[in-house]
């Protein structure tokens, strides 16, 4: 399976709202105040959103991410993620969709990818890309 | 059926950041800044970080809300609630509302169906496993 770069992604986050422990696991919601993105056919920065983060007993833990990008010259995307990170062996995925209206973008809507995730101390940094 | 009033909440909006036409429809997202609730068991306030509205106009002229947002409780409880919706109406309605007009609430479709987590105990009646009608009180 082939795939080449579609951005690198970097969030900023607000202080987490812990719900705490629910029956599903223990919920975290990480406010996404802003942030850039960047690739060959796309730059811009992150309008905002947030990840609902959900922990399991054996320390993974499910993301369920909504932002809005904007790119430097007016568009914006709307994207969701789903995505497992278990920081224990190091795994941070995640699977990225994008909605659009501009057409300029509009090979966002039918592509699928996947992003590499790292966590950093002034927010993640999600290396996504394009599944050819 | 019966059903019993839960809380009434009111919602404050930012500008909405306008997607616009995507393969299922028009979409527009809308970051809510803040708000309020009320009912008989509890009350407090909406935290603007992490909540929002993220609408799909379909093709037929419904709107599709998918809501989320983050309570805070007057005594310091945190409870995610997530909300599917749909919102339709005749033509002339759909029109007033958008351009802001105050509208009968009667003469249009606007029904969401909240889900509640919350790890506080006192509140976990919200929680769809205790939110059974055998736990309802007696009236």
């Amino acid at each position: 399976m082939n795939a080449r770069p579609l951005m690198r992604l970097r969030f900023t986050t607000a202080p987490v709202e812990e719900i705490g422990l629910t029956p599903h696991g223990t919920l975290s919601i990480f406010p996404i105040t802003g942030g850039s993105f960047e690739g060959e056919r796309l730059r811009g920065t992150v309008l905002g959103g947030a990840d609902w983060v959900t922990a399991a007993a054996d320390g993974t833990r499910e993301l369920d991410l909504r932002v809005t990008l904007e790119t430097d010259d007016g568009a914006l995307i709307h994207m969701t993620f789903t995505g497992v990170r278990d920081d224990a062996n190091h795994y941070f995925r995640t699977l990225p969709r994008f909605e659009t209206a501009a057409p300029k973008y509009a090979f966002l809507n039918r592509l699928l990818a996947v992003g590499v995730g790292e966590g950093h101390r002034d927010g993640p940094v999600h290396t996504i890309e394009e599944i050819l | 059926m019966n059903t019993r009033l839960l809380m009434t909440l009111r919602v404050t909006v930012a500008t909405p950041q306008n997607i616009a036409a995507v393969p299922h429809g028009t979409r527009r997202t809308v970051p809510i800044t803040g708000g309020d609730f009320d009912g008989p068991w509890l009350r407090g306030s909406v935290l603007p970080g992490g909540s929002g509205d993220w609408l799909l106009l379909r093709a037929d002229g419904v709107l599709e809300l998918d809501f989320r947002a983050t309570l805070r409780t007057d005594d310091g409880a945190l409870i995610s609630m997530r909300s599917f919706g749909l919102r339709h109406g005749p033509p002339e309605v759909m029109e007033a509302l958008a351009r802001g007009e105050a509208v009968d609430p009667a003469a249009y479709y606007f029904r969401t169906t909240p889900r509640f987590e919350t790890s506080h105990p006192s509140i976990r009646i919200l929680e769809p496993s205790h939110n059974r009608g055998n736990r309802r009180p007696t009236r």
